[in-house]
């Protein structure tokens, strides 16, 4: 992140989205600084792509407002748009255009000279591997290479504030290491990245600063590191049995001083958040073989941003996408 | 970039778009010539015989005006194309204004038209023959207004729709409506001694006012509704473009802001 003067660039107040009874967004008070990566997570349906369109002005808030590089989305929405640029979680192109046609329009549109143009398309296209598929139609390409097409937009516009929406959904190992490094160059020449994912992992390597959102709130926002830290019980162990596990043992293993909390991931897989796991580890391998429950593997590992989303909703992220409202 | 530029990027996407259906615009132009080489002669003969040729002159200027409207209203598809597609939500999240946005789609759906409506007209020059070149210029820039605001209206019903199958049957009751209770395709004295309240509404149609105008661009002036040509036309066409292109930009600002297209 940009040392110096931090400059908030986004600011929403009490920004409110109502889809008839579905409060989608509820009073979201966000600040997001110039210059950083912000990862806004949660799992589907949290709310991340209604701020995202929001903030981009495609949709109206019910309630409340933001400023986006000073101005007002309600009340310059025009101006607003100038600063911006998306990437939006789905692919939106029409199947009967190219990649080419595609990028070509987009950079004239976004106000880019023809020269400028021409290197910055042709460039980005080798550089998300998609040269040359430039003629082919939009239809006779992969999900994967849909969502680079996508992706591209915001890599020649070069945009003030961009908003990246799940970038690497539907892209292969490779290509998603390539796009990360493409979102950092991004943020290097000057942009203000908003990543709106439900990849926690990629969220945590590529962002300063998170926020957690689900049902349509903001749970927590801070750098990764400091999320990290602020769980009770750093320490994280997982341990695999043989065998399900038993009401009777949980309740032992809770009563343990240095246990924070345990979660059953699956009958036979725990997660115990604990301190001093070094003392602790041989006093729960006890337990388990008295209660004659064989483990079969046991880990331990420092706390993830999963942990951290486990932690402030009580749901794993997959948990929480089950039971997320419908509109 | 200023406003214009935008406003023309605008157009260029929609023209680029079109052309990409090479094959509507092949089975529209089949269409046509099947239409004028075997109903319109043959119906033509169902007239008095002197008027035969006349006829068939007056039908074929008339299914120029019905290809210029259809191809107009077909911007209307393509915005359901696009929102099935999410293309609407990323159009809107542009650097271009509601404003420049719907009038340039306008003048997009209007000018590829025109380009579609194109060599049917030379078709139509062709079989008719020209015999005032200048008549036939104002003529042409009435019916670039009338082929706006055709495309205006047709964005504007479908944006406040927002329901492909009830755009679609709409549409298809409207083209019922508006084609036939026209001059398009028999003159204004037949309409009025068939019923006079259709003869009013077909005074005050802008398909009447196109068909009427192209006509007399060709120089084929008989049987013409209104009086005195061009003028009439042209003020008419100029009040249809405009209700739908500016009073449908506040329309199309309204609903689509409101909450996006579903």
């Amino acid at each position: 992140m940009n040392e110096g003067i931090l400059v908030q660039i986004i600011r929403t107040i009490d920004l409110t989205k109502r889809f008839g009874d579905l409060v989608a967004i509820d009073h979201l008070n966000l600040n997001i600084e110039e210059g950083e990566i912000f990862g806004l997570l949660g799992p589907n349906g949290a709310g991340k792509t209604t701020v995202v369109l929001m903030l981009s002005t495609v949709i109206k808030p019910t309630e409340g407002t933001a400023f986006v590089g000073e101005q007002d989305i309600r009340k310059d929405p025009d101006d607003v748009r100038k600063l911006i640029g998306i990437c939006f979680q789905e692919p939106k192109i029409l199947w009967v255009s190219t990649p080419w046609d595609v990028l070509n329009w987009h950079a004239k549109v976004c106000g880019l000279s023809t020269e400028e143009r021409k290197k910055r398309v042709k460039q980005v296209l080798e550089d998300v591997n998609l040269w040359e598929y430039r003629q082919r139609n939009v239809h006779g390409l992969s999900g994967g290479m849909r969502k680079r097409v996508e992706i591209s937009k915001v890599l020649i516009q070069r945009p003030k504030i961009a908003f990246i929406d799940e970038p690497t959904a539907q892209i292969d190992v490779v290509g998603k290491h390539k796009i990360w490094n493409m979102i950092r160059e991004l943020r290097d020449e000057g942009s203000t990245i908003i990543l709106a994912t439900n990849e926690l992992h990629e969220a945590d390597i590529l962002s300063d600063r998170v926020g957690i959102m689900h049902k349509g709130k903001l749970l927590v926002c801070d750098t990764p590191k400091t999320l990290k830290d602020s769980i009770l019980g750093g320490d994280i162990v997982e341990i695999r049995l043989e065998k399900e596990v038993t009401q009777r043992a949980l309740d032992e293993l809770k009563n343990f001083q240095e246990v924070v909390d345990v979660i059953a991931v699956n009958p036979n897989n725990l997660r115990v958040y604990l301190n001093k796991v070094e003392e602790i580890v041989p006093q729960i391998m006890k337990l388990f073989l008295k209660k004659h429950l064989p483990i079969s593997s046991i880990h331990m590992s420092e706390p993830s941003l999963d942990d951290v989303f486990v932690h402030y909703t009580g749901l794993t992220i997959e948990e929480a996408e089950q039971k997320r409202p419908s509109r | 970039m200023n406003a214009l530029r935008k406003t023309l990027l605008v157009v260029e996407r929609d023209l680029r778009m079109f052309l990409q259906y090479k094959f509507l615009i092949i089975m529209r132009t089949i269409w046509f010539i099947a239409q004028i080489a075997f109903f319109g002669l043959i119906a033509s003969h169902m007239v008095v015989p002197d008027l035969a040729d006349i006829y068939f002159e007056y039908y074929i200027a008339g299914v120029v005006i019905m290809m210029l409207y259809s191809a107009s209203v077909f911007i209307g598809y393509d915005i359901f194309e696009e929102a099935e597609h999410g293309v609407f939500e990323y159009l809107l999240s542009l650097p271009v204004s509601r404003r420049e946005l719907v009038f340039g789609r306008s003048i997009g759906g209007g000018i590829r038209s025109f380009v579609f409506v194109g060599p049917l007209i030379a078709i139509s020059l062709f079989v008719i023959g020209l015999t005032n070149p200048l008549n036939f210029l104002i003529a042409l820039s009435a019916l670039f207004l009338f082929a706006f605001g055709v495309s205006g209206m047709s964005i504007t019903i479908a944006v406040g729709l927002k329901s492909s199958d009830r755009f679609d049957i709409l549409m298809g009751a409207l083209n019922a409506f508006i084609i036939r209770l026209s001059t398009t395709m028999y003159p204004q004295a037949f309409v009025q001694n068939a019923s006079q309240a259709y003869a009013t509404i077909a005074s005050f149609n802008p398909v009447t006012f196109a068909s009427d105008l192209f006509r007399w661009g060709v120089g084929i002036e008989k049987y013409l509704t209104m009086n005195p040509m061009p003028l009439a036309a042209i003020i008419g066409l100029v009040i249809f473009f405009c209700a739908f292109t500016f009073i449908g930009v506040t329309f199309y600002e309204r609903r689509l802001e409101g909450g996006g297209w579903k």
